[in-house]
């Protein structure tokens, strides 16, 4: 069977720490200054009535795929377990993809001059059965990934006993990376 | 997605595409890292531990082609699994990083003028030991000073302190952890852990764990705030990360958490709910504590701290309730004001009255191999001796009179008290100071007054600095010896029992860049030229090794191998029937051992004066009349000011250290100062003015951060910013100290470092 993979995020156990984002430098040598994955922090409401969430930055690995709809080269594709990667050998870095992405994931790598993103680290990692590095060093598993097919995995477990956001759900690009949101502080919804 | 994120502005975002391009003309002076010094090599992958921090959780580093690439938690060690925080996954960014250091070099301008030469280590080993030869003959061998952070390194020099004959052995306890040593000692008599999995109620006093990372606590609590089952109540001034995950979150007035604590033990004890038998049985000095906090009712904090009466009531109630299965956490450096010492003495009275010790979610003594093998009356783990164990302290009296009677006579001489440092330099006295050599540690950035502080080191000698980088501190130095990272050195064996014994050791990822050497090389070197080395009773570090595990080669080889070994004992507390129960099945043999109950609380000692938990001590009322046992204290911190800055930890960065290191500096290169909304309308500024924050210690410049996460009358930095040293190409002109607006005076009895201070606003 095919796989499904997904990512949980579970904005509880996050602590904003940024060791994914650092994780994710290391493994995909990502440039100085530029980021495929962040966890941005952001409090609101008014002293001392607070709320502090933890939002992840990063591809979303849609189902259905602005990006790779707009590239004309066909660098930009799924693979057979349907998850989004950028082929170097075909990319023209025509910045159409970056464009159409909505979750603003998306930039050109000033060394490979390729667009690039958060793969999930699907060619060094995951083809290899390793988790993604973000999720490999997370201090708190807040991260969990792995085959939601799969009933023994921990990604099934945690999608099971949680209640899953899935980012700009209205625009219907079908994310693979869901979140658990923030219980915690006061809230302003 | 949005980017209106408030809290940390300063986090660099995806889309910014500016490089920082490297400098190398003043790299090549310095003797800094070039890139072809790297070699080719093997792919493999190391197990060792951390020093990015201090928390040294055990890692696995990764090695392609002789290169670190990628590093992650060790799995052999079940709290860390394959976690790891920012700081430790940033290990081979300062490793290659080109601004590091890798030459020695001696001074040749004028002190601090930043004008070196590249020499070789021999004749860097043959300057420092003419100079302490000719110091030593004319002022003693106590007229040098030595210092290092806490660890092996810090092992290393106290040891050849001792050889050399100083007392003047400094840790960086005093600016940290010394008033929970020291309460502990005098409540305790030795210190505890905490059970965060299993507590149904954590009550934290600004143990910022989110930032202040130790990766396997930090996993616990993280888990433990995020369960139905565990109930966390933070107070903290600030809107910190930990404070952002609690049930319940009270922005205390700075310095007067120790109200609110004596508020709760009042509750316990008017309303006699409190462990009687556990009290009674263990402890001395429950009726003084009645006596100090009849006066202390909730109504009476809630003046001081801020926070209402009833929710003190609650609070109290609700943890006598959680009882035994609670936690009220002393912190890690809440450090506050004068009250530390007694807000952290009536935090741990606080527990005993909880009647928590050795209970499931409440707190323990570590289990060592000792201690389990005498249990169980048989060797289940092995013990580890110390090769250096015959190398006494020196007694002859030190410039801070640690020890002595006065007002570090609680300090030991092994930690002393860096803050006493400059008015002895200052004032020779009790006697001339010439000379200080220091490895890990940088006294410019992380000490208060570093003003002050700098005015002393310029009336020294011969200063010998260790360390990574060009710092404030070895930007002072005669010579900087630049140190082999932790990722580049091979130690010997840590002790990390908890509820199980477990040790772990350092081992060498890669050798040397430019065969940086060691400070256990360093010293020896320095031993030899000095006709000291016959002292030591090991010559290298595998002989060090050998010795701890008295030949043990099969913990040695699995250590080698694994980074972290533990036994398979299972998890043990005294007074915990089920824990018992399940090591008296494993070892039989330890039944003999077991109270009338079926538990082992008879294996409990308290090596304090009397042998019992001391509510009271006599020891210390003696010697700080009224200190003796937890009581109101004046809790005020701003001293006529308008504001109270405080400080504290990042995720992204340890103290002094790593502000520089290019991971690290990329996700955070300043630290502004945290304004609330009120107060920036008051003082008329707005968010990224440039003002001045101002006291009768210093002046200096902030960065000004608006937000609603702080008291209206508080202010908070990020620490370690505000770099003085050029050579910290990316750090430098970056941000705030706070230590330029600290004082030198210390907290009563503990001697800590006040790092909770008032100033006021002035306009750029
Ligand atoms: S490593 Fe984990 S806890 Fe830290 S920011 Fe990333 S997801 Fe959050
Ligand atoms: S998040 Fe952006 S880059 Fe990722 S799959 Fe969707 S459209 Fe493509
Ligand atoms: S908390 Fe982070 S930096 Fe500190 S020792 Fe652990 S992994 Fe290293």
């Amino acid at each position: 069977m095919k796989k499904k993979y997904r990512m949980i995020h579970d904005e509880n156990l996050c602590i904003g720490c940024q060791a994914c984002s650092v994780a994710c430098r290391s493994e995909n040598k990502v440039p100085d200054d530029l980021f495929r994955l962040q966890v941005r922090v952001k409090t609101e409401g008014v002293f001392p009535d607070l709320r502090m969430d933890m939002k992840r930055h990063s591809c979303v690995m849609c189902e259905d795929t602005p990006c790779v709809t707009v590239c004309p080269t066909g660098a930009s594709f799924k693979t057979e377990d349907g998850l989004v990667q950028v082929d170097p050998k075909l990319c023209v870095s025509c910045k159409y993809c970056i464009v159409a992405c909505p979750y603003e994931a998306r930039f050109i790598n000033p060394v490979t001059k390729n667009a690039d993103k958060c793969t999930f680290c699907y060619s060094n990692r995951v083809s290899k059965g390793q988790d993604p590095a973000c999720v490999t060093v997370c201090p708190t598993d807040a991260l969990v990934f792995g085959d939601i097919n799969d009933t023994t995995s921990e990604v099934y477990k945690k999608a099971k006993e949680s209640t899953l956001v899935y980012p700009k759900a209205h625009l219907g690009t079908k994310p693979k990376l869901a979140f658990v949101p923030n219980k915690k502080g006061v809230s302003y919804e | 997605m949005s980017s209106t994120y408030s809290r940390r502005d300063f986090l660099k975002t995806t889309s910014c595409t500016a490089i920082i391009a490297g400098s190398s003309c003043m790299a090549a002076k310095l003797g800094s890292l070039d890139n072809n010094i790297i070699n080719g090599g093997v792919t493999k992958s190391v197990n060792t531990y951390c020093e990015m921090c201090s928390s040294r959780c055990q890692i696995e580093c990764k090695v392609v082609d002789g290169k670190v690439s990628f590093i992650e938690g060790n799995k052999h060690s079940k709290g860390m699994s394959t976690s790891v925080c920012a700081r430790g996954a940033s290990g081979h960014s300062q490793l290659y990083d080109n601004q590091r250091l890798v030459k020695p070099m001696i001074r040749v301008g004028k002190r601090g003028e930043d004008k070196w030469m590249v020499v070789s280590y021999e004749k860097a080993y043959d300057f420092i030991a003419e100079k302490l030869k000719k110091i030593t003959d004319e002022y003693g061998a106590k007229a040098t000073l030595f210092s290092s952070k806490t660890g092996e390194n810090f092992n290393h020099i106290a040891t050849f302190a001792n050889i050399f004959g100083s007392p003047n052995i400094f840790s960086h306890v005093s600016t940290c952890p010394i008033t929970y040593d020291i309460a502990f000692e005098h409540t305790y008599g030795g210190k505890l852990k905490r059970d965060f999995s299993n507590a149904k109620y954590i009550l934290n006093f600004g143990h910022n764990l989110f930032e202040g990372i130790a990766v396997s606590k930090t996993k616990k609590l993280a888990h433990a705030a995020n369960s139905e089952k565990t109930k966390l109540v933070v107070l903290d001034p600030r809107f910190s990360v930990v404070a952002s995950k609690a049930d319940e979150w009270y922005p205390v007035k700075p310095g007067t958490d120790l109200a609110f604590v004596l508020s709760l033990i009042h509750v316990w004890l008017r309303d006699g709910k409190y462990d009687k038998e556990f009290v009674e049985k263990y402890t001395i000095g429950i009726e003084k504590l009645i006596e100090s906090t009849k006066d202390t009712t909730p109504k009476w904090q809630e003046q001081i701290t801020g926070i209402k009466a009833e929710v003190a009531e609650r609070v109290a109630n609700e943890i006598y309730k959680a009882a035994p299965n609670c936690i009220i956490d002393w912190g890690h450096k809440t450090t506050t004001g004068a009250s530390e010492y007694q807000k952290t003495r009536a935090i741990l009275v606080a527990n005993v009255l909880m009647g928590n010790l050795e209970k499931a979610g409440g707190l323990f003594f570590g289990k060592k191999a000792k201690s389990v093998n005498k249990i169980a009356n048989m060797d289940i783990a092995p013990v580890i001796t110390n090769p250096d164990g015959h190398i006494k302290y020196i007694q002859e009296e030190r410039i801070d009179h640690a020890t002595q009677k006065g007002a570090n006579v609680f300090v030991s001489r092994k930690m002393g008290v860096l803050m006493d440092i400059p008015d002895a330099i200052l004032s020779q006295k009790p006697y001339p100071v010439k000379a200080w050599i220091m490895t890990r540690t940088n006294p410019l950035i992380t000490v208060a007054n570093s003003q002050k502080m700098k005015k002393a080191m310029e009336k020294l000698d011969l200063i010998v600095v260790n360390d990574v980088y060009m710092s404030e501190t070895a930007m002072m130095a005669d010579v900087v010896l630049p140190e082999a990272t932790y990722l580049e050195r091979d130690e010997g064996i840590a002790d990390v029992s908890s509820m199980a014994p477990a040790y772990m050791m350092r081992n060498k990822v890669v050798d040397p860049i430019n065969k940086t050497q060691t400070i256990s090389e360093i010293l020896r070197a320095l031993a030899k030229r000095l006709d000291l080395d016959s002292n030591y009773k090991w010559q290298t570090v595998t002989n060090f090794r050998v010795q701890q595990a008295k030949g043990n080669s099969e913990l040695l080889e699995k250590l080698a191998k694994d980074g972290y070994v533990s036994f398979g004992v299972p998890s043990l507390l005294y007074r915990e029937k089920s824990y018992v129960d399940n090591f008296v099945k494993k070892y039989p043999s330890a039944a003999s051992n077991l109270d009338s109950d079926g538990l082992f609380a008879n294996m409990l000692k308290f090596k304090t004066p009397s042998g019992k938990i001391e509510i009271f001590s006599e020891e210390v009322e003696e010697n700080f009349p009224g200190y003796g046992v937890p009581a109101k204290h004046d809790t005020d911190v701003a001293k006529g000011y308008p504001y109270i800055i405080t400080s504290g930890k990042t995720a992204l960065h340890t103290n002094g250290h790593t502000q520089n290191i290019p991971f690290l500096n990329m996700l955070m290169s300043d630290n502004p100062v945290w304004v609330n909304p009120l107060t920036a309308k008051k003082e008329n500024i707005k968010n990224g003015d440039l003002i001045y924050l101002e006291n009768n210690i210093g002046k200096e410049k902030a960065t000004v951060f608006v937000t609603e996460a702080i008291r209206p009358d508080t202010l908070f930095v990020y620490m370690g910013f505000g770099r003085e040293s050029e050579e910290l190409k990316r750090a430098n002109g970056k941000g705030t100290s706070q230590s330029k607006l600290l004082s030198l005076d210390k907290g009563p009895v503990c001697s800590t470092m006040i790092t909770n201070i008032g100033v006021k606003i002035t306009k750029a």
